[in-house]
């Protein structure tokens, strides 16, 4: 049995390193996703997206499109804790490629020192998240991040 | 043997180390060419990146906004249940049938068939455990739960939001975004098939606007399932059977006008013809078909 349990615990051991190597330490998903779905209540919980953030040179922009039906009452809660450099979202009503768009969010008015917040919509069947992910110092580390949505229901009442 | 465990140890501790320092040196390198870029004038202009994905409503959303529609509840629409042992011969049918599935619970969920959801809870943990899915399922007695609460329809909603909650958790865990994309695919061509049939039969227009608004869904599902076109083989004829459905809605006069205009459209007061709903209908039904058979 001992001859076993010493060889075992080597392979867990390079197995626990290799997984600290890739980033995808800090990206659990169902942490996040369970602390996310506590900012929800009463809202149910419809979908949700675990993006991961990639720190470049520059500046980038990665986006999400997300699906709402248009008579619906929404809350999208977002949980930022698992980035190590402050990452801006932004929520417009068309995509990046739209020159008229509208800005209907900024995590940056709401607080910036904030790791949780929440937006609340209706009357519309789009919203576009966008994550304004800031250049790469020395030292930065990959991350990601988790937004949540859920509806209003009105079922059983 | 110690000696041994101690080897392997510090190899693995300075293959981490290494790994580190190649990561660090990378990082390093990056910012020295910052500083060039700085040095040679250039100004830091933001690199927009054309990186845009999607997030697709549960099955459960779509069913909640059709009941609201008023549409009746028809038994013989939803899937066979007995079916579900056909279903192990590929990921992509798992997949397509997990989600078909998970829309006829949903649909009877909020028609308050209660015994017919606690049945298609068992289909949808049977064709998800061929996805790894069960450890969804299996926490806190979900079964024993359900039918505890069966007379609160808040918590058996509950219960099952946040089985779609877990679902959605597992599927990012164990790296299968593709297989999520082709179950969303499933249970929005059943929630469609449901939908076109009960419109056909009650001819009710707030029906028919709750339809359209699924149709909607079919160009991101056809975004979403090119992002993955290569990760199964099936994916390829899914895809042109949801653009054939794509194009017969873009051809709907109403919906054209208001795609070239750019405008957002307004479904409860759009006109559609019977036959047009039939065109769609029926490409909706053979593509189920070939889902379920």
């Amino acid at each position: 049995m001992k001859k076993i349990i010493k060889p075992l615990v080597s392979v867990v051991i390079i197995l626990v390193c290799m997984s600290f190597q890739n980033g995808d330490v800090l990206c659990d998903a169902k942490t996040l996703k369970e602390k996310a779905s506590k900012m929800l209540n009463p809202y149910k919980y419809d979908s949700s997206e675990l993006t991961r953030i990639l720190y470049k040179k520059k500046e980038s922009v990665k986006e999400v499109e997300v699906l709402l039906f248009i008579g619906e009452k929404y809350r999208v809660v977002f949980e930022m804790e698992a980035l190590p450099k402050q990452v801006e979202v932004r929520i417009y009503n068309k995509d990046k490629a739209s020159k008229n768009r509208k800005m209907l969010f900024s995590s940056k008015d709401a607080n910036a020192d904030k790791k949780e917040f929440q937006f609340e919509v209706s009357k519309t069947r789009h919203i576009y998240v966008d994550y304004i992910i800031p250049p790469l110092e020395e030292g930065s580390y990959n991350g990601c991040a988790v937004f949540m949505v859920g509806y209003k229901s009105s079922f059983g009442k | 043997m110690t000696l041994k465990f101690l080897t392997v140890s510090v190899l693995a501790i300075s293959v981490t180390l290494t790994s580190c320092k190649e990561s660090t040196e990378t990082s390093k390198g990056e910012t020295s060419e910052e500083v060039a870029d700085t040095l040679n004038n250039t100004p830091a202009v933001a690199e927009k990146e054309q990186e845009v994905s999607y997030n697709l409503p549960s099955a459960l959303q779509i069913a909640y906004v059709f009941k609201k529609s008023g549409a009746g509840f028809d038994a013989t629409l939803p899937n066979n249940k007995a079916n579900v042992s056909k279903y192990n011969t590929s990921h992509y049918k798992s997949a397509v049938n997990f989600g078909i599935y998970s829309a006829d619970l949903s649909y009877c969920l909020f028609n308050k068939k209660y015994p017919e959801s606690k049945d298609y809870l068992k289909a949808c943990k049977e064709t998800g455990s061929l996805l790894g899915l069960n450890q969804a399922f299996e926490s806190g007695d979900l079964a024993n739960r359900f039918d505890k609460n069966i007379t609160n329809e808040d918590s058996v909603v509950k219960i099952v939001s946040n089985v779609q909650l877990k679902t959605d958790v597992m599927f990012e865990q164990n790296k299968q975004k593709h297989i999520a994309v082709i179950a969303f695919a499933g249970a929005w061509t059943e929630s469609t098939y449901i939908a076109s049939q009960v419109y056909l039969k009650e001819k009710n227009k707030k029906v028919l606007a709750s339809l359209l608004e699924e149709l909607l869904l079919a160009t991101p599902i056809i975004k979403a399932l090119k992002s993955h076109e290569s990760s199964e083989p099936e994916i390829t004829s899914l895809l042109s059977s949801i653009e054939k459905i794509n194009s017969e809605f873009n051809a709907i006069a109403a919906v054209k006008t208001a795609l070239e205009k750019d405008e957002e459209m307004d479904l409860t007061t759009m006109a559609v013809t019977d036959a047009e709903i039939k065109t769609i209908s029926e490409s909706v039904k053979a593509l189920r078909t070939s889902m379920v058979d």
